[in-house]
Protein backbone atom coordinates (compact mmCIF):
# COMPACT_ATOMS: atom_id res chain seq x y z
CA UNK A 1 0.00 0.00 0.00
CA UNK A 2 1.30 3.69 -1.02
CA UNK A 3 0.54 6.16 1.81
CA UNK A 4 2.63 8.57 -0.46
CA UNK A 5 -0.32 9.90 -3.01
CA UNK A 6 -2.92 10.13 0.61
CA UNK A 7 -0.04 11.81 3.27
CA UNK A 8 1.01 14.51 0.34
CA UNK A 9 -3.28 15.25 0.09
CA UNK A 10 -3.18 15.74 3.55
CA UNK A 11 -0.42 18.17 2.85
CA UNK A 12 -2.20 20.24 -0.11
CA UNK A 13 -5.09 21.08 2.56
CA UNK A 14 -2.38 22.48 4.53
CA UNK A 15 -0.87 24.50 1.27
CA UNK A 16 -4.16 25.83 0.50
CA UNK A 17 -5.18 26.59 3.71
CA UNK A 18 -2.09 28.89 3.91
CA UNK A 19 -2.75 30.38 0.09
CA UNK A 20 -6.22 31.87 1.68
CA UNK A 21 -4.16 33.89 4.41
CA UNK A 22 -1.13 35.02 1.86
CA UNK A 23 -3.72 36.12 -0.99
CA UNK A 24 -5.97 37.91 1.64
CA UNK A 25 -2.54 39.90 3.45
CA UNK A 26 -1.05 40.51 0.10
CA UNK A 27 -4.00 41.96 -1.33
CA UNK A 28 -4.18 44.14 1.80
CA UNK A 29 -0.64 45.27 1.61
CA UNK A 30 0.77 44.93 -1.90
CA UNK A 31 -2.71 45.27 -3.86
CA UNK A 32 -3.59 43.03 -7.42
CA UNK A 33 -1.19 44.08 -9.25
CA UNK A 34 1.72 41.77 -8.22
CA UNK A 35 -0.09 38.85 -10.01
CA UNK A 36 1.86 38.39 -12.71
CA UNK A 37 5.74 38.21 -10.07
CA UNK A 38 3.56 35.59 -8.07
CA UNK A 39 2.11 33.81 -11.20
CA UNK A 40 6.03 33.77 -12.59
CA UNK A 41 7.06 32.80 -9.09
CA UNK A 42 4.91 29.58 -8.93
CA UNK A 43 5.72 28.72 -12.95
CA UNK A 44 8.99 28.92 -11.87
CA UNK A 45 8.45 26.62 -8.91
CA UNK A 46 6.53 24.51 -10.88
CA UNK A 47 9.42 23.87 -13.37
CA UNK A 48 12.16 23.95 -10.85
CA UNK A 49 10.24 20.74 -8.79
CA UNK A 50 11.36 18.65 -11.91
CA UNK A 51 14.97 19.17 -10.75
CA UNK A 52 14.83 18.07 -6.94
CA UNK A 53 15.28 14.45 -6.88
CA UNK A 54 13.58 13.61 -3.53
CA UNK A 55 9.85 12.97 -4.44
CA UNK A 56 8.69 14.61 -0.99
CA UNK A 57 10.55 17.61 -1.98
CA UNK A 58 9.80 17.75 -5.41
CA UNK A 59 6.21 17.52 -4.15
CA UNK A 60 6.10 20.15 -2.04
CA UNK A 61 8.08 22.52 -4.41
CA UNK A 62 5.13 21.87 -7.42
CA UNK A 63 2.47 22.19 -4.76
CA UNK A 64 3.60 25.46 -3.31
CA UNK A 65 3.95 26.66 -7.20
CA UNK A 66 1.00 25.77 -8.01
CA UNK A 67 -0.59 27.54 -4.83
CA UNK A 68 1.62 30.66 -6.28
CA UNK A 69 0.11 30.32 -9.31
CA UNK A 70 -3.57 29.86 -8.07
CA UNK A 71 -3.41 32.59 -6.04
CA UNK A 72 -2.30 35.08 -8.48
CA UNK A 73 -5.55 34.12 -9.88
CA UNK A 74 -7.07 35.32 -7.08
CA UNK A 75 -5.68 38.50 -6.33
CA UNK A 76 -7.91 40.86 -8.40
CA UNK A 77 -11.05 39.08 -6.98
CA UNK A 78 -9.65 39.80 -3.36
CA UNK A 79 -9.27 43.28 -3.89
CA UNK A 80 -13.16 43.96 -5.16
CA UNK A 81 -14.30 41.75 -1.63
CA UNK A 82 -11.79 44.33 0.49
CA UNK A 83 -13.63 47.01 -1.78
CA UNK A 84 -16.96 45.89 -0.70
CA UNK A 85 -16.02 45.62 2.75
CA UNK A 86 -15.93 41.81 2.95
CA UNK A 87 -12.53 42.01 4.45
CA UNK A 88 -10.38 44.69 5.99
CA UNK A 89 -9.26 47.32 3.36
CA UNK A 90 -6.29 49.56 2.88
CA UNK A 91 -5.76 52.35 0.48
CA UNK A 92 -2.19 52.53 0.90
CA UNK A 93 -0.60 49.90 -1.53
CA UNK A 94 2.99 49.25 -2.58
CA UNK A 95 2.46 49.19 -6.33
CA UNK A 96 5.25 46.69 -8.00
CA UNK A 97 7.40 47.22 -10.64
CA UNK A 98 6.02 48.04 -13.86
CA UNK A 99 2.58 48.77 -12.26
CA UNK A 100 1.03 51.18 -15.10
CA UNK A 101 1.76 48.30 -17.86
CA UNK A 102 0.28 45.65 -15.44
CA UNK A 103 -2.59 47.54 -15.07
CA UNK A 104 -3.55 47.32 -19.06
CA UNK A 105 -3.22 43.59 -18.84
CA UNK A 106 -6.33 41.88 -18.11
CA UNK A 107 -5.87 40.31 -14.67
CA UNK A 108 -6.71 36.30 -14.82
CA UNK A 109 -9.59 35.03 -12.66
CA UNK A 110 -10.67 31.62 -13.13
CA UNK B 1 22.65 18.52 -19.56
CA UNK B 2 21.60 15.23 -21.60
CA UNK B 3 22.21 12.65 -18.77
CA UNK B 4 20.06 15.74 -16.39
CA UNK B 5 17.21 15.50 -18.75
CA UNK B 6 17.26 11.75 -18.19
CA UNK B 7 16.84 12.40 -14.37
CA UNK B 8 14.13 14.88 -14.20
CA UNK B 9 11.46 14.14 -11.16
CA UNK B 10 8.12 14.51 -12.54
CA UNK B 11 6.80 14.14 -8.83
CA UNK B 12 6.58 18.04 -8.47
CA UNK B 13 5.11 18.42 -11.66
CA UNK B 14 2.05 16.20 -10.99
CA UNK B 15 1.69 17.10 -7.26
CA UNK B 16 1.34 20.76 -8.94
CA UNK B 17 -0.65 20.37 -12.08
CA UNK B 18 -3.39 18.32 -9.88
CA UNK B 19 -3.47 20.77 -7.22
CA UNK B 20 -4.01 23.52 -9.79
CA UNK B 21 -6.36 21.85 -12.10
CA UNK B 22 -7.97 20.02 -9.08
CA UNK B 23 -8.58 23.20 -7.33
CA UNK B 24 -9.60 25.18 -11.06
CA UNK B 25 -12.13 22.26 -12.23
CA UNK B 26 -14.10 22.37 -8.62
CA UNK B 27 -14.23 25.88 -8.08
CA UNK B 28 -15.91 25.80 -11.66
CA UNK B 29 -18.04 22.85 -10.61
CA UNK B 30 -19.31 23.79 -7.69
CA UNK B 31 -20.86 27.08 -8.05
CA UNK B 32 -22.41 25.65 -11.74
CA UNK B 33 -23.63 22.73 -9.60
CA UNK B 34 -24.63 24.67 -6.67
CA UNK B 35 -26.56 27.08 -8.68
CA UNK B 36 -28.51 25.00 -10.65
CA UNK B 37 -29.40 22.06 -8.39
CA UNK B 38 -32.40 21.94 -6.10
CA UNK B 39 -30.61 19.83 -3.54
CA UNK B 40 -26.89 20.40 -2.84
CA UNK B 41 -26.76 16.71 -0.91
CA UNK B 42 -26.34 14.52 -3.80
CA UNK B 43 -23.98 16.52 -5.48
CA UNK B 44 -21.67 16.80 -2.60
CA UNK B 45 -22.20 12.98 -1.80
CA UNK B 46 -21.02 12.03 -5.52
CA UNK B 47 -17.47 14.03 -4.37
CA UNK B 48 -17.29 13.03 -0.75
CA UNK B 49 -17.52 9.39 -2.78
CA UNK B 50 -14.96 10.29 -5.96
CA UNK B 51 -12.52 11.87 -3.11
CA UNK B 52 -12.51 8.43 -1.42
CA UNK B 53 -12.23 6.54 -4.95
CA UNK B 54 -9.24 8.95 -5.64
CA UNK B 55 -7.63 7.83 -2.25
CA UNK B 56 -8.35 4.52 -2.64
CA UNK B 57 -6.13 4.78 -5.95
CA UNK B 58 -3.62 6.92 -4.75
CA UNK B 59 -3.05 4.33 -2.21
CA UNK B 60 -2.77 1.28 -4.74
CA UNK B 61 -1.13 3.62 -7.66
CA UNK B 62 2.96 2.32 -7.52
CA UNK B 63 4.30 5.26 -9.13
CA UNK B 64 5.12 8.17 -6.66
CA UNK B 65 3.49 10.97 -9.69
CA UNK B 66 0.54 8.87 -9.92
CA UNK B 67 -0.31 8.42 -6.35
CA UNK B 68 0.96 12.22 -5.82
CA UNK B 69 -1.89 13.22 -8.35
CA UNK B 70 -4.67 10.87 -7.60
CA UNK B 71 -3.87 11.92 -3.95
CA UNK B 72 -4.14 15.70 -4.42
CA UNK B 73 -7.21 15.30 -6.84
CA UNK B 74 -8.67 12.95 -3.99
CA UNK B 75 -8.27 15.59 -1.30
CA UNK B 76 -9.78 18.49 -3.82
CA UNK B 77 -12.61 16.43 -4.55
CA UNK B 78 -13.17 15.71 -0.76
CA UNK B 79 -12.80 19.55 0.10
CA UNK B 80 -15.22 19.96 -2.74
CA UNK B 81 -17.77 18.65 -1.09
CA UNK B 82 -17.95 21.07 1.97
CA UNK B 83 -17.57 23.82 -0.76
CA UNK B 84 -21.41 23.07 -1.87
CA UNK B 85 -22.25 24.53 1.62
CA UNK B 86 -19.81 27.14 1.45
CA UNK B 87 -21.47 28.05 -1.54
CA UNK B 88 -24.71 28.04 -0.21
CA UNK B 89 -23.74 30.22 2.36
CA UNK B 90 -22.04 32.79 0.34
CA UNK B 91 -25.65 33.13 -1.90
CA UNK B 92 -27.35 33.50 1.83
CA UNK B 93 -24.86 36.20 2.25
CA UNK B 94 -24.96 37.90 -1.45
CA UNK B 95 -21.29 37.11 -1.60
CA UNK B 96 -22.58 34.70 -4.55
CA UNK B 97 -25.33 35.64 -6.99
CA UNK B 98 -28.31 33.50 -6.05
CA UNK B 99 -30.30 31.78 -9.25
CA UNK B 100 -33.72 33.08 -9.20
CA UNK B 101 -34.96 29.69 -11.48
CA UNK B 102 -33.55 27.68 -8.98
CA UNK B 103 -36.23 26.90 -5.98
CA UNK B 104 -33.76 26.60 -3.35
CA UNK B 105 -32.48 29.80 -4.00
CA UNK B 106 -35.82 31.07 -4.30
CA UNK B 107 -36.24 30.55 -0.82
CA UNK B 108 -32.90 31.63 0.17
CA UNK B 109 -33.86 34.64 -1.82
CA UNK B 110 -36.84 35.39 0.53
CA UNK B 111 -35.59 34.24 3.75
CA UNK B 112 -32.40 36.32 3.41
CA UNK B 113 -31.94 39.80 3.19
CA UNK B 114 -28.60 39.86 1.98
CA UNK B 115 -28.79 37.49 -0.62
CA UNK B 116 -28.83 39.07 -4.35
CA UNK B 117 -29.02 37.70 -8.20
CA UNK B 118 -26.37 40.08 -8.86
CA UNK B 119 -22.81 39.25 -8.55
CA UNK B 120 -20.91 41.77 -6.90
CA UNK B 121 -17.46 40.40 -7.66
CA UNK B 122 -17.87 40.86 -11.82
CA UNK B 123 -16.07 43.91 -12.09
CA UNK B 124 -12.83 45.58 -12.39
CA UNK B 125 -10.98 46.96 -8.59
CA UNK B 126 -11.57 50.67 -8.40
CA UNK B 127 -8.81 50.71 -5.81
CA UNK B 128 -11.15 52.57 -3.32
CA UNK B 129 -14.11 51.29 -0.34
CA UNK B 130 -17.74 51.00 -1.67
CA UNK B 131 -20.89 51.43 -0.23
CA UNK B 132 -23.32 48.65 -0.90
CA UNK B 133 -25.29 50.75 -3.41
CA UNK B 134 -22.51 51.76 -5.51
CA UNK B 135 -21.48 47.71 -5.40
CA UNK B 136 -24.99 46.87 -6.83
CA UNK B 137 -24.81 49.69 -9.14
CA UNK B 138 -21.45 49.11 -10.58
CA UNK B 139 -22.50 45.38 -11.80
CA UNK B 140 -26.44 45.98 -11.92
CA UNK B 141 -25.76 46.17 -16.02
CA UNK B 142 -25.25 42.04 -15.63
CA UNK B 143 -28.86 41.52 -13.21
CA UNK B 144 -30.40 39.87 -16.61
CA UNK B 145 -27.25 37.79 -17.18
CA UNK B 146 -27.22 36.54 -13.49
CA UNK B 147 -31.58 35.75 -13.38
Amino acid sequence: MNLFGPALGIVTLLVIGLGFVWVVRVERSLGYLWWPYFLAGGILLLGGSLFIASDWGSALAGLVGASLAWGATELKVQAIRAELGWYPFQGKKRRPPFAERIARWKAPNL
Amino acid sequence: MARNLLHLNPTGLAAGLAAFLGIWFGHVVVRAVERRSASIHLPAAAFLLAGLLLEAGAMLAPQPPLSAALGILGITAGWDALEFFRQQRRVMCGHAPANPSNPRHVRILAEHKAATTLDLLDRQPLGRPVTPEQAQALVSGQSQEAA
